[in-house]
């Protein structure tokens, strides 16, 4: 602990120094020999896609925030109208309770899990190659499918199971039942989501000397006490890139709750980005843009925060 | 791994200026493929028919086959890509002759001045006043415009297994509590009364929700009031969801009670599957569910009846929807051409037929009566016009009804669910009044 609470006090002038000379130093260097084209030619039209693509359009729904547009016909400004509309809607409220908590049980236990599996996964087990790659399978499914197949199990085998067995309180689909629903779509997640999360921690894990750990062995450290004082505050970096990359993507949950339940039963599943997308359907256009600017600003504030943890750590990205 | 890079430079710049240029190229080509072309050539006019199901292009196929022999100066294509529809008035090149179910989204074009006015046209004068009226309820462009013509009404009560109903002895209710009483003969003879679909929510709102409603009270009025009432709309209010809908909520529960055991996880494809195969007497589904229906079980035998929501025998309604309305885009180049189609399509060889083969009711005044047995227990309330369009369909899509409808049954807590309409209503008018 001393020692992580150390290099996190050192870390940030260090690393805030050393990029800047660095850089400055490759300026001088790259002024004096004539940047190679090449380099632009590689940017400009990723650039010039990624600008005609992503920021014009959305700078064309900010802009479409401020009016009452409906998706066709006539519209007028509005001005701020639509966003005090939106802090005034329940349901757009809970949608944000949701996918808040949504996200936040869903990296704890994504986090929990790969580390287990990479732990497993990393020790001198028989077949090691053939169940890593076992593992592994859920991530190249598309999560469409992944949701339909637990939904038909959830809805139709589960149930029947229960039943055979005398289980009552899973004799009726968790996806009807209002208040677990949200488990199901955490687990399906976690199932799918996980094998990412093992592949960046099996890295962390290889990274780490295996002298460290015979010298605690000789210390007489047993294994538990090794995780704790060794391993993990050795791979705590890939521990910081897993919860920002994984809470980052969960915000943004889709569709596995439409392959799932599709928003219900009622309105207990419903997350941010399914209300932003019904704006396009339902004629409400303008509202929901509204609230997708709120939503980009919360994401960019969260990443933003993100950010400086992982530089505080020392970690690029 | 620099030097390779600056080796390689010339090619890869070549190379990258090729792929900028073609990438371009193909960027900017679709975008020119856009623009009005012009229609007429060698004095043959093309029209554009829009239509939105795909399950009759096959006959609407047949019927410009017909139509282009009769009128050898006209050419007509389909286009069952609806999702092209309004990408076609935003670049102003909409198609000629539209079809579409008429509710609320359509009605949102009609407000907008997009249909032509086809009051003048003769055919206009063979159509039934109370389903043209179905249409106009909606609101008519500069308060009197016929803005489109009923070309299908599709007309949805109980569908029921006639075999299971027989062999129990059970007749067709007619009241309410002939209702009550038929679901528990039914149950006592371990049959399920009517099969739920409650895992997709659109059946509970269409059925439930919609059949209950629309038997105890007068939806068109109803909202028509509270449209009256715009913005300024609280629960309190006597035009309010809380002071009309309470009454109805018992029965809506009642009626969602009588569905088998877990029907909070099935979905409307498995319903169709176990109705077909007789595990319930009755299925709170429309017309479009009978082909799905007979497809998987060709023997069975269907009829529909309305649903008797009270004991006045008749106070009975249907539920109906204007299933296909055909409409003339307003400033389409081809008016004339567009309307010789549209009178060739409200022939009644031609839409009587259509209705005929898609169990549904022609909106002609002279249209023969309905004899196909598994939707002609419905005939009688829409000869007499005792019928209603959903509450369902009244509400802008922006409002999640259905799932508050399904929130409403899993939690049988009625205040809160007609709360939260009020709520939702007012919501949507405060905004979309601005």
């Amino acid at each position: 602990m001393t020692t992580t609470s150390r290099v996190a006090q050192t870390a940030p002038p260090a690393g805030r120094n050393t990029p800047t000379s660095a850089s400055a130093k490759a300026q001088t260097f790259r002024s004096r020999n004539r940047i190679d084209p090449t380099y632009y030619w590689m940017i400009v039209p990723v650039l010039a896609l990624f600008a005609f693509f992503i920021t014009l359009p959305a700078l064309v729904g900010v802009f479409f925030s401020l009016t009452n547009y409906a998706g066709y016909g006539d519209w007028k400004f509005i001005g701020l109208s639509n966003y005090v509309n939106i802090f005034k809607d329940p349901a757009v409220l809970q949608s944000y309770i949701f996918t808040l908590v949504f996200a936040l049980t869903t990296t704890v236990v994504v986090n929990i899990v790969a580390l287990a599996i990479a732990l497993g996964l990393n020790a001198k087990i028989t077949w090691r190659t053939g169940i890593r790659t076992v593992f592994f399978i859920p991530m190249v499914l598309s999560a469409l499918i992944v949701s339909f197949v637990f939904n038909y199990l959830f809805s139709n085998t589960l149930p029947v199971l229960a039943e055979r067995f005398g289980v009552t309180p899973l004799a009726t689909s968790i996806l009807a039942n209002e208040n677990l629903a949200w488990l199901a779509i955490v687990l399906v997640t976690v199932w799918q989501a996980a094998p990412g999360a093992t592949i960046i921690y099996l890295a962390g894990l290889q990274s780490v000397p295996s002298e460290v750990y015979e010298a605690a062995d000789l210390d007489g450290a047993g294994s538990f006490r090794q995780f704790l004082s060794l391993t993990l505050p050795l791979i705590l970096g890939y521990l910081v890139i897993n919860v920002i990359l994984g809470f980052k993507g969960f915000l943004g949950t889709y569709e596995i709750i439409v392959g799932l339940t599709g928003g219900g039963p009622g309105m207990a599943t419903q997350s941010v980005a399914m209300r932003i997308f019904s704006g396009f359907t339902g004629g409400d256009y303008s509202y929901q843009m509204a609230n997708a600017v709120i939503y980009f600003l919360i994401t960019l504030l969260i990443s933003v925060i993100q950010l400086r943890l992982i530089q505080r750590r020392g970690v690029s990205l | 791994m620099n030097a390779a890079l600056s080796g390689n430079a010339p090619i890869g710049r070549r190379a990258l200026l090729k792929f900028a240029g073609l990438a371009g190229a193909a960027a900017i080509l679709p975008l020119s493929g856009c623009g009005a072309a012009p229609s007429t050539q060698n004095g043959v006019t093309t029209l554009r028919f829009m239509q939105n199901k795909p399950e009759v292009v096959a006959y609407f196929n047949q019927v410009i086959k017909d139509f282009e022999a009769l009128n050898p100066d006209i050419r007509v294509i389909q286009d069952f890509n609806e999702g092209n529809f309004v990408p076609g008035l935003v670049r102003n090149d909409p198609p000629d002759v539209v079809t579409r179910g008429f509710a609320q989204a359509t009605a949102d074009f009609v407000k907008k001045g997009i249909f032509a006015d086809l009051s003048d046209m003769p055919v206009a004068a063979t159509i039934d006043p109370e389903i043209q009226e179905l249409i106009s309820s909606w609101g008519q462009y500069n308060g009197n415009e016929v803005s489109a013509l009923p070309f299908s009404l599709a007309a949805a009560g109980v569908i029921y297994n006639r075999d299971i109903f027989e062999a129990r002895g059970v007749a067709v209710p007619t009241t309410w509590d002939e209702f009550v009483a038929a679901c528990e003969t039914f149950k006592a003879a371990g049959i399920a009364p009517i099969y739920g679909t409650y895992k997709d929510p659109w059946t509970l709102a269409q059925g439930m929700f919609d059949y209950v409603a629309g038997g105890s009270l007068d939806v068109a009025e109803f909202f028509s009031k509270l449209n009256g009432r715009g913005a300024a709309i609280t629960a309190d209010a006597p035009e309010s969801f809380a002071n009309n809908f309470g009454p109805a909520l018992p029965k809506m529960l009642q009626l969602a009670s009588f569905a088998q055991n877990g029907a909070a996880s099935k979905n409307y494809a498995d319903g169709n599957a176990a109705f077909a195969k007789g595990q319930a007497a009755m299925y709170l589904q429309g017309p479009w569910a009978l082909s799905q229906l007979v497809a998987a079980n060709k023997g069975i035998r269907l009829g529909s009846f309305p649903l008797p929501v009270t004991n006045n025998p008749e106070d009975t309604k249907a539920r109906v929807n204007v299933d296909m309305a055909l409409s003339i885009t307003r400033n389409t180049p081809n008016m004339a051409a567009a309307q010789r189609f549209v009178n060739y399509l409200l022939e009644p060889s031609v839409v009587n037929t259509y209705n005929e083969k898609n169990a549904a009711f022609s909106p002609l005044k002279d249209a023969p009566a309905v004899e196909n047995p598994q939707i002609s227990g419905l005939g009688a309330s829409v000869k007499e016009a005792r019928y209603y369009q959903g509450a369902g369909t009244y509400f802008p899509p922006s409002v999640p009804l259905n799932n508050y409808v399904q929130s409403f049954v899993y939690s049988k807590n009625g205040e809160q669910f007609l709360a939260a309409l009020d709520d939702e209503w007012r919501r949507v008018a405060e905004r979309t009044a601005v």
